[in-house]
Formats: structure tokens, sequence, C-alpha cells
């Protein structure tokens, strides 16, 4: 199969435009196994690689296909012949789609602070980092401590215990560090640098 | 001659004219085409229709063997040497409606079909006085296996669940579609078409290469023969299943024919792997016979009907 031209998703499945919908579920199960895995149906005539790429054709099919709303609209388009099968893509179609049903805005922003330069600066020129400092930071950035267990989906009971460098209420380290990335990047800071200094000071702790 | 008499005589053609012939073949050796042939065979004859089996495996003939019977020094040989015709040859087996053509048995010497009579052999078969007539051929690609295939009504491919048959299988394929293209194309497009099918098989094409958009870019090809072949499709049969996952091949092989070949076949079922079938070959009963109401003669009876009188299968919802 050539990667350069667009084949019609039905004929990826290797079904009738008006096939029933668990059909178009079984067409995609049973094209599933024979491409992926190694199933002896394919051997001598797929390489791996060319079972590969099909399979990146068959799951993106199934995608549409098998979304009864992507379905109608990749229908619609392909019959109405408004659109050529090299404009329908997945992601053309799934943008038609959130036009049709409009995606409900969720609040992200993160609430405002109140700059104060001479602390940006500290913040920037800081080269020692500590959970204290991760505290400060937090805080001027005026986030609090259930705020940011949402942000980085890590336990609060862990963001404090990442404040406080309380080794015994952390687990294995290289969790830790783990969070400390999180945590970092939600603050907007060089998560690197933040936290090969912290756990330099969390292991110098630890070793007390 | 008064009207009755005429009556009788063309509709008794229009009888002859209506003979069906079935060819049973395959890549590799050993995965049931016999089996296969003789129990599409006992299954019609079951059904009311008038049967003959004609063995044509020149390694050696082996229906007699599995229909029970023994062998008869009336056998095909005295077609091809032109001593008989082949209506001459057909015996009556203890099965009603069956009949059967035993195959080379007795002959010392190498045997091989030439082009020309393979070409002869086909009004022949079908002059046969039969509903049906099927033939059990050798295995491999040989160039008049092929040819006889091309002019089946029906073309059964069988197969084993083992990466060894299934190989062998689409060689039969490749086989089949370049002699049928063969006929079709001018001597120079078809040569092309070989070294470029060569070039794949060693990897050396920029990749992906598929046979299919080879072929509908190529020039000087006829492509008509894929458009024949979707109303008598090849019909795989996947012998000897043991699980699911090999009952599921026959749709995972029919999907790469179409996505490599671009060749719609069809996948006739598989055929559950039974012990009772090599201990009756070993006692010479045929399972049909000794055991009807298994879920195997099911299994035939099922794919019978459905070539004879085919419905849409579908589920209801």
């Amino acid at each position: 199969m050539q990667a350069t031209s667009r084949y019609n998703y039905y004929e990826v499945l290797e079904l009738t435009a008006n096939a029933p919908q668990h059909e178009v579920t079984t067409a995609y199960e049973r094209a599933r196994a024979t491409y992926s895995g190694d199933n002896p149906a394919i051997y001598t005539i797929f390489s791996e690689q060319e079972a590969r790429e099909l399979l990146v054709v068959i799951e993106e099919a199934y995608q549409v296909l098998g979304n009864k709303i992507l379905r109608t609209i990749y229908d619609q388009r392909l019959l109405s012949g408004r659109s050529s099968l090299n404009d329908l893509t997945y992601e053309s179609i799934l943008e038609a789609s959130k036009q049709v049903f409009p995606e409900a805005k969720t609040e992200k922003t993160v609430p405002a602070y109140q700059k104060d330069d001479a602390f940006e600066k500290e913040v920037a020129a800081r080269t020692e980092w500590d959970g204290e400092f991760l505290k400060k930071v937090r805080e001027y950035k005026q986030i609090t401590v259930s705020k940011m267990s949402e942000i980085t989906k890590i336990n609060s009971y862990y963001v404090t215990a990442v404040e406080n460098m309380d080794a015994g209420n952390l687990p294995a380290i290289v969790f830790v560090r783990g969070y400390v990335v999180q945590i970092a990047k939600a603050l907007g800071l060089d998560e690197k640098k933040v936290a090969d200094s912290y756990m330099k000071s969390f292991k110098n702790n630890l070793g007390k | 001659m008064d009207q009755a008499v005429l009556d009788f005589k063309t509709s008794r053609e229009n009888k002859e004219q209506d003979t069906k012939l079935w060819v049973v073949a395959s890549g590799k050796g050993g995965v049931g085409k016999t089996f296969v042939s003789t129990s599409l065979g006992i299954t019609l004859s079951k059904l009311g229709h008038s049967v003959a089996i004609v063995d044509l495996d020149l390694s050696g003939s082996n229906v007699h063997t599995v229909l029970g019977l023994s062998p008869s020094h009336m056998n095909i040989r005295h077609y091809f040497e032109g001593a008989k015709t082949l209506q001459e040859l057909v015996i009556p087996t203890p099965f009603p409606h069956l009949s059967y053509v035993q195959g080379f048995w007795d002959s010392w010497t190498p045997t091989d079909f030439s082009y020309t009579q393979i070409q002869n052999l086909i009004p022949e078969l079908k002059k046969l006085r039969a509903d049906y007539v099927i033939v059990d051929m050798g295995a491999g690609a040989l160039e008049a296996h092929l040819e006889l295939f091309k002019a089946a009504d029906e073309k059964f491919l069988i197969t084993t669940p083992e990466p060894t048959s299934i190989e062998k299988t689409y060689r039969f394929i490749e086989s089949f579609v370049c002699h049928s293209l063969k006929a079709n194309a001018t001597p120079d497009a078809y040569g092309s078409m070989i070294s470029t099918l060569r070039n794949h098989r060693q990897r050396t094409l920029a990749k992906p290469f598929s046979f299919r958009s080879y072929l509908k870019d190529a020039s000087g090809i006829h492509c008509d023969f894929f458009e024949a072949l979707s109303s008598t499709p090849v019909r795989l049969i996947v012998n000897s299943s043991r699980n699911q996952a090999n009952e599921e091949l026959g749709f995972s092989m029919k999907s790469v024919c179409n996505k490599y070949y671009d060749l719609g076949i069809d996948y006739a079922g598989s055929i559950d792997y039974d012990n009772a079938v090599w201990q009756s070959v070993r006692v010479r009963e045929h399972v049909l016979v000794a055991q009807p109401f298994t879920p195997l003669a099911g299994q035939f009876l099922a794919t019978c009907k459905q070539l004879i009188a085919p419905e849409e299968l579908r589920a209801v919802v």
C-alpha cells in the first residue's frame, strides 16, 4: 500500500458503505489480528514494516467508522463530493465533529498574582533549591496546595511533604524527583535545574 | 421422432450442459485435498445430486483409498492413451449417486499433462453425465493444474493453518494470477511484470510495493480478469483447524489477498481437526459414511448448501 495516496476507510476495512455498525467492529478486529503480532497469514507477503504501516491506516479507519458521529460526517462528505478523499483526514473529520458538537470550555487559568520584580530576580538567580524555597515561590504565585495538587495530579499530602523535605512521608527517591519536576513545571521554573539541586539537598538530608 | 422423445433429448442435452466442474487444489501436499473432494462428493450425493469424482493426482491416486474401495485397472491412463473415453472410465461406488474415475495407479513411467492434453480434457470433464464433476488435483502450481483451475466453475484451494502450507498457498495464488494474466498481456508487459515481482521478492524495490497498485499502473495488462474472478472467486478452505485463531486465519488470508493482489477470494469455511478422519481412512470407511451426524458432516453440508444455493448470511440485528 502506498503511503502517499489515501484510501477509502471502507476499502481499508474491506466493508461495503452500508455495513451495519457491528460488522465494522468485526472487520476491525479481524484486520487488527491479521496485521499485528506474528499472524502466519502475512508471512512472505508483507514485511513487518509494511504490516505496521497497514495497521496505522486500519486504526485510523476504525477511529472514524467505529464512531457513529464521525462515520456520519465521513459518509456525508464522501458521498456529497464536497471533499476529495485526500482532504478527509482523521483530523479534519474530528474538527468537523467539534463544530457540530462544541466542547464545553473548562476554566484552566491559573489565578493571577501580584508581580514582585525583586522576588522574580531572586528566583531567576537562585541555584540552590530546597522545599522551603519551592513553597515560597508557590505562595508568591498564589497557588494553594490543593490547586497545585489539581494541576500536577500529585496528592496534596505529598506536595506538602516535598515542601517540608519530609523523606519519611515520601515514596522512593525516583518518585520524589518526578514530583519535583511536576511542581517546578507548574511553577514555570526550569525543572531540570530545580530537580537536580533539590535532589542533591534531599539526599544530603537523608544522609544525616 | 415424436415430440416427447425430442423433448427428452433436449432436456437431457441441457442437463449435460449444466454439469458443474469443481476443482480442488492446494499449494502444499498432504493438506487434505482428497479428503475434501471426497467429502464434498459424498455430501452433494446425499443432497440428491449425481456426482463424479475424477482423480487427477499425478503423483499417485488416493481417492479410491479414501472412499474405501479397491483400485481399478480401468483408470485414467486409458483415457490419456486414447483407448477409452472419459465417460467409459466412470466407476460406480456403493454410495448412491456417487461415481468416480480411478487415477494413475498402474503406470511405472513418469506421467505429466501437456497443455494440449489438459485443453482436450476440460470439455470431456464437462461432458460427463453427472450434475457435479469434482476433480482432485495433485499439489503444486503446474501449468496444467492452473489451466484446469481457471476453467473450473468452483475453485477450491485447501490450506492448513501451518506456515508452510500458507506460504505455498500464496505461491499458488501468485502463479494462478500470473498464469491468468499471461493470456491477457502483451509478452513485454508480462516479462516486465515478472521481473518486477522478482525484484520485490528479493527486496530491491523501493518500498512499499503493492502488486495491486502495480497492476493498475502497468500498461499492456488487462485486469478484466480480476473482475471476472469476482463472479467465480477462489474459495479458500482451512483444513485441520484446531482453534478459533485457526478459523480466523481464513479471514486474514482473504484480507491479505485483497490488499496485496487486489484479488477477491472467498473464505468457504474451516474444517475442524478430527481424529476420526485419519482413523476412518485406516479402516477404509469414509468418515462421512461411518459417522454421518457429526459436526464435521454438518460443516460440509453447510458449505455445499451455501455453494449450490447461495444465501446472504447476515446476523439479525
